[in-house]
């Protein structure tokens, strides 16, 4: 915690946050991934309450440190699969667990990359603040975060962004914010990465980060990426499609990394 | 010229009056910022506006306006909600039907109370009248409003920002929207006195719009919205004083437009 001498109304707040208990956001899970990352058992689901079904009695698995694709047609449901994986979307039937966890008591664990991210525009936000959001997962209600201040610079710095900290989240370029939201994924601890079509729109230099963090940087987190690019798919080890309300597991993965054709 | 500005203070109406003026202007422009940049002004207008029939009623019923005020206010909150609960309904509309349900509602209860003039005060404001009692209502409220925003300040602000990741993380977006509705509900039935049903949505609006030009941080955006509010209040205040022709809830709101003019021109483009 940094210890710089402050204002009254600072020290008031500060004050204030010490005496008040602090309550976390959800019940929490000791973290730690140990055999599956990912069940999820006779899964339907629907884009939208009044819409069709998006898939039906979907049944797969995502081992631990597993760099998985997923892919499908247009409108398949491959968004709707990951949100609801991500606890975004009501399954209608069929259970999820994360780790040994629901979604909900194991939240904190995943982090979800939409394809278009919904952030409010002209928020006045600079990116450190984004990306130090990241350490929310780790406090609850009625606590201040004074620190977290290394991880969040130890981030922005895988990223390449640590030129851009003080600079307004609006004036970034679309590939600009996509890092800054991974490098947030990355202070959060996630260890299961949602992500929906990264690479839709992000410059050369971008998604050369992004690559680099993904596929060549140790084995901790589990990937689960929604994609069209079929020259892509070389990389992952286990491919997930989605067609016709179902979805079909090709190639296998032990969770080390290594695949069987 | 300095003995002019302090002529006034020697009258404890206007003392009085200037204490409202500043804490409720501090109050407003940090719940404005939410207002502002979450896009609930015409949610804040209808708030506002519904103050109207709470507080007629509460003066045939005979029990505190300031009761009325907030039951009316929050009633509004819930049947907007409830309204929009359907998919086929907008929130836009919802919000729409409420404010001219509530409003007519008031319209039809001054009538029954027979008397128009009794009820300026309560459409135009008259911060000239705020007494002792309504000192402490506005302080009160404004105490529980800015200690609400801070301690929930992270969780407001990844709301505001990035519901869906709020939403992941189990920070309870739906919530802060409710908990942010009643802050608006409170803060609005405390600035009533001031400027008046018709246009304490002006406080909420004016001064945190001046702020978002100028702030880059929310923290920012509030500091600078209140040092709007505040300039514009007490110049307001000090105009009607000196020119008993200017309404003072009137002339607050235009003085506060001042440095939102000032900062439209000023500001660089974003």
């Amino acid at each position: 915690m940094s210890a710089t001498p402050s204002s009254w109304p600072s020290r008031l707040s500060r004050a204030m946050f010490a005496l008040l208990p602090t309550l976390p956001y959800a019940p929490s899970e000791k973290a730690g991934c140990g055999g599956i990352a990912i069940r999820a058992t006779n899964l339907t689901a629907r884009a939208r309450a009044d819409g069709p079904v998006a898939f039906q009695d979907a049944s797969f698995e995502i081992p631990c440190g597993c760099r998985a694709a997923l892919i499908g047609p247009n409108g398949s449901g491959k968004s709707t699969l990951l949100r609801v994986l991500a606890g975004l979307t009501r399954a209608e039937s069929g259970t999820v667990l994360i780790g040994d966890a629901t979604p909900r008591t194991g939240r904190r664990r995943i982090a979800y990359l939409s394809q278009r991210p919904h952030l409010t525009a002209y928020f006045p936000l600079r990116l450190r603040r984004l990306v130090q959001m990241g350490t929310y997962a780790h406090h609850g209600w009625l606590e201040e975060c004074f620190h977290g201040d290394q991880a969040v610079d130890l981030a922005l710095e895988r990223m390449g962004l640590s030129e851009l900290s003080d600079r307004p989240v609006h004036t970034l370029s679309g590939g600009q914010l996509q890092r800054g939201l991974i490098a947030r994924a990355i202070v959060q601890g996630a260890e299961i990465l949602l992500l929906d079509e990264p690479y839709a729109a992000l410059d050369q230099s971008s998604r050369e980060i992004i690559d680099r963090f993904l596929f060549s940087q140790g084995q901790h987190f589990t990937v689960l990426m929604a994609t069209h690019d079929p020259a892509d798919l070389a990389r992952f080890d286990r491919i997930l499609e989605l067609r016709d309300h179902a979805v079909t597991t090709r190639r296998a993965c032990d969770g080390h990394g290594h695949h069987h054709a | 010229m300095l003995e002019s500005l302090r002529e006034p203070l020697g009258e404890a109406f206007f003392v009085r009056a200037l204490t409202a003026v500043v804490i409720s202007g501090i109050t407003c422009a940090c719940l404005g910022a939410y207002v502002v940049l979450r896009r609930m002004a015409f949610v804040s207008t209808a708030l506002t506006h519904s103050i109207l029939p709470g507080v007629v009623a509460a003066m045939l019923l005979g029990f505190s306006p300031y009761l009325g005020a907030l039951g009316a206010a929050l009633l509004t909150a819930a049947g907007a909600a409830w309204l929009a609960s359907r998919r086929d309904t907008s929130e836009d509309s919802a919000v729409g039907v409420m404010l001219s349900v509530m409003f007519a509602a008031g319209i039809a209860l001054m009538q029954q109370a027979n008397s128009w003039r009794d009820f300026a005060g309560l459409l135009f404001g008259s911060v000239v009248s705020v007494g002792p009692e309504d000192l402490l209502v506005i302080g009160l409220t404004a105490a529980v409003v800015l200690t609400g925003l801070r301690l929930l300040h992270k969780e407001l602000e990844l709301a505001s920002f990035d519901e869906e990741y709020a939403q992941l993380l189990g920070a309870r977006p739906g919530l802060m929207r409710v908990v942010l509705l009643a802050l608006v509900a409170l803060g609005a039935v405390s600035c009533v006195r001031l400027v008046g049903a018709l246009l304490t949505t002006a406080l909420f609006v004016i001064p945190a719009a001046t702020g978002v030009l100028l702030g880059r941080t929310l923290p920012q955006v509030m500091a600078w919205g209140s040092a709007c509010a505040v300039a514009g209040g007490v110049v307001g205040l000090y105009l009607s004083y000196y020119f008993p022709a200017i309404p003072s809830g009137a002339g607050i709101v235009l003085c506060c437009a001042l440095p939102y003019l000032a900062a439209r021109l000023i500001a660089p483009r974003r």
